[in-house]
């Protein structure tokens, strides 16, 4: 019985960062219809600089602000001088471009760290675990459920309760109006890249201390992540939480339960999906 | 810009027959290099049969690709005696049945959907690959030997590298003239016409799904022959034939060598494998500097190299640079 209770909030861990992950990617696809393959060599960039600024100042509370604030930076040059470029060819070469640019990111970062996996060691409160119901459970894995419940309440608070929620919205829907309106439309798709990529980065930095830093970590989170947004709907955040949990589960328990398929019970799930409902569980009809 | 002129008939006959006498004057070496360009040139066609006729960006052209390269091994292995066309005709019956069954999924979804998909299902098929070790030898791979061939009235020991070079020529150089024969007939121009505008091919009494459910099934047989050869060639095949990077690959060569044309993906290939050569002796780097030449050619040429070679045609013919392209008798295939 505790053996299932502690997979089960393994499960949830892994749902929160997956969460992370993929909110930021199906928010970029949603708001700007593209599939943005770069999002998780975003997220390794910021386990590794998370890496790097753990090793020089040794604050992870800072590599958890500083981190995505970098990436935020980076996203909103990329949008302005790379994205913007090729948009009047199509989305499929905003997405080549996207999937140029991971290629080129996973090689800078095999080059400058290295191609092997770097462990990063938390100290103090986070290293510690706490007794519940009986099991001691580390703060860590708790911490990133937490942390994906909070990202997820501020995104749903700021898009469906503020003025700001309701520009982003519109923009999506007829950008031509919101612009006459007098809004900036391109600075705001600039902001939405540069704040899904920050949020990338973000996850980055709590996944180091779950998972190793290694640079095969961009291409296993992506499927996954990928899988996220296919179950849960295209765009929808909702179905992102949804899907996030389901997987998260299904993961942890399959490698409980069955140990040589848990890798095939993921897309197991995505094709069962697929037949019952293509659009995905919370996806609107094409 | 596919042009609609008879003459490509001699333009292939006089290709083939480069091809002929290549092995007299290259090395070795070269001629291990050519034979799996000739490969990858057939690989990468099917996939732009896909992109550039179709418009669908496919991620997971490599699950056909290695389901090929691994269904020879496996069928060379464990089937005693069967011939090496035994074993091919296997290939590409398993391919044409992962093409039809994938396809059924896929298909549903478009554009960006479709892609990410793709992505997802090759995932699964590199995870099967990984796990199911029994019979794809899992990260050690398999081994073969190359049979010979008998072709009833003589024998090709394909050993040596020259003798199974020819044997690629023709198989593989038919292959790719018959993809070329069939964007010429009535299906291929469905598809182009499809993808330009799928309401009104429906309108038109066409059923538009089934169409697409074929070409995808089609080029899914291709790639599983590209495949089946790139075994036999190398006599060994790992999981990184049902990769990610092996889709990169084909994506890359598509679009570097222009996905407007039939052609291109094969000067593409030919430029991928020879750069990736160079590049590899050169320096460890080379992955970084093939991402950077291809994030380059997305934002300056979009139409790849082919583009290049139109705009150089158009300067000679006096005719300016983008309008050479587009007279009444050809005809826009880039995605």
């Amino acid at each position: 019985m505790n053996e299932i209770f502690v997979f089960f909030l393994h499960g949830l861990a892994y749902a929160g960062l997956l969460f992370l992950v993929s909110a930021g990617l199906t928010m970029i696809f949603g708001m700007m219809n593209v599939l943005n393959f770069a999002h998780a060599a975003m997220y390794m960039l910021g386990a590794y600089f998370s890496y790097t600024v753990l090793r020089v100042t040794g604050h992870f509370w800072l590599s958890l602000v500083l981190c995505p604030v970098i990436l935020f930076i980076i996203g909103a040059l990329v949008e302005r001088f790379l994205m913007r470029r090729v948009h009047i060819h199509g989305h499929l070469h905003e997405l080549l471009l996207t999937f140029g640019l991971a290629y080129i990111i996973t090689e800078i970062v095999k080059w400058v760290w290295g191609n092997y996996p770097l462990a990063v060691n938390l100290e103090g409160f986070l290293a510690q675990s706490i007794n519940i119901f009986g099991i001691l459970y580390p703060v860590y894995r708790i911490f990133i459920f937490f942390c994906a419940v909070l990202v997820g309440l501020s995104m749903a608070l700021i898009l469906y309760k503020t003025r700001l929620g309701v520009t982003l919205r519109a923009s999506v829907n007829d950008g031509e109006m919101v612009e006459a309106l007098g809004i900036n439309v391109p600075l705001v798709l600039t902001g939405v890249f540069a704040f899904g990529t920050a949020l990338s980065g973000f996850a980055g930095v709590i996944a180091g201390p779950l998972l190793s830093t290694y640079p095969g970590m961009a291409q296993e989170i992506l499927v996954d992540a990928f899988v996220v947004i296919v179950v849960g709907g295209f765009g929808s955040l909702g179905g992102a939480v949804v899907a996030s949990l389901l997987i998260g589960e299904l993961q942890s328990f399959g490698v409980l339960l069955f140990p040589k398929l848990s890798l095939a019970l993921v897309y197991l799930l995505m094709a069962i999906v697929l037949i019952v409902k293509p659009s995905g569980l919370f996806g609107e009809k094409q | 810009m596919i042009s609609r002129k008879k003459g490509t008939y001699p333009y292939i006959a006089v290709l083939f027959l480069l091809g002929l006498l290549a092995p007299l004057v290259l090395r070795e070496y070269h001629v291990y290099m050519l034979t799996e360009i000739i490969i990858f040139a057939l690989y990468a066609v099917s996939y732009n049969l896909l992109l550039g006729y179709a418009g669908l960006l496919s991620f997971g052209h490599a699950m056909f690709f290695g389901t090929g390269a691994f269904t020879v091994a496996v069928s060379l292995i464990h089937i005693p005696a069967l011939p090496v066309w035994g074993a091919i005709l296997i290939a590409i019956l398993a391919t044409t049945l992962v093409g039809f069954v994938t396809g059924g999924f896929l298909l549903r979804h478009k554009g960006a959907y479709f892609a990410l998909l793709t992505l997802a299902f090759n995932a699964l098929f590199y995870a099967v690959a990984t796990k199911w070790s029994s019979v794809t030898g899992g990260d050690d791979g398999l081994s073969v030997t190359r049979p010979d061939i008998h072709l009833g009235f003589t024998t090709i020991n394909t050993a040596g590298i020259v003798n199974f070079y020819y044997v690629t020529l023709v198989v593989i150089g038919a292959a790719i003239v018959f993809c070329w024969y069939l964007t010429r007939t009535a299906m291929g121009q469905t598809v182009l016409l499809m993808r330009e505008n799928e309401e009104r091919m429906k309108f038109l009494g066409y059923d538009t799904n089934i169409s697409r459910l074929i070409l995808f099934t089609f080029t899914g047989a291709v790639a599983g022959l590209a495949g089946a050869f790139y075994t036999l060639q190398f006599q060994f095949v790992s999981i990184s034939a049902i990769s990610v990077e092996m889709t990169t690959a084909a994506l890359l060569m598509a679009f570097v060598g222009g996905t407007g044309t039939f052609w291109g993906p094969i000067l593409g290939a030919f430029v991928y494998i020879i750069l990736q050569s160079y590049l590899s002796d050169l320096t460890d780097r080379w992955p970084l500097f093939m991402g950077l030449i291809f994030v380059f050619m997305v934002l300056v040429i979009p139409g790849g190299l082919s583009q290049i070679i139109q705009r150089i045609q158009g300067l000679f013919s006096g005719k300016g640079s983008s309008e050479s392209s587009s007279g009444p008798e050809t005809e826009e295939v880039s995605p």
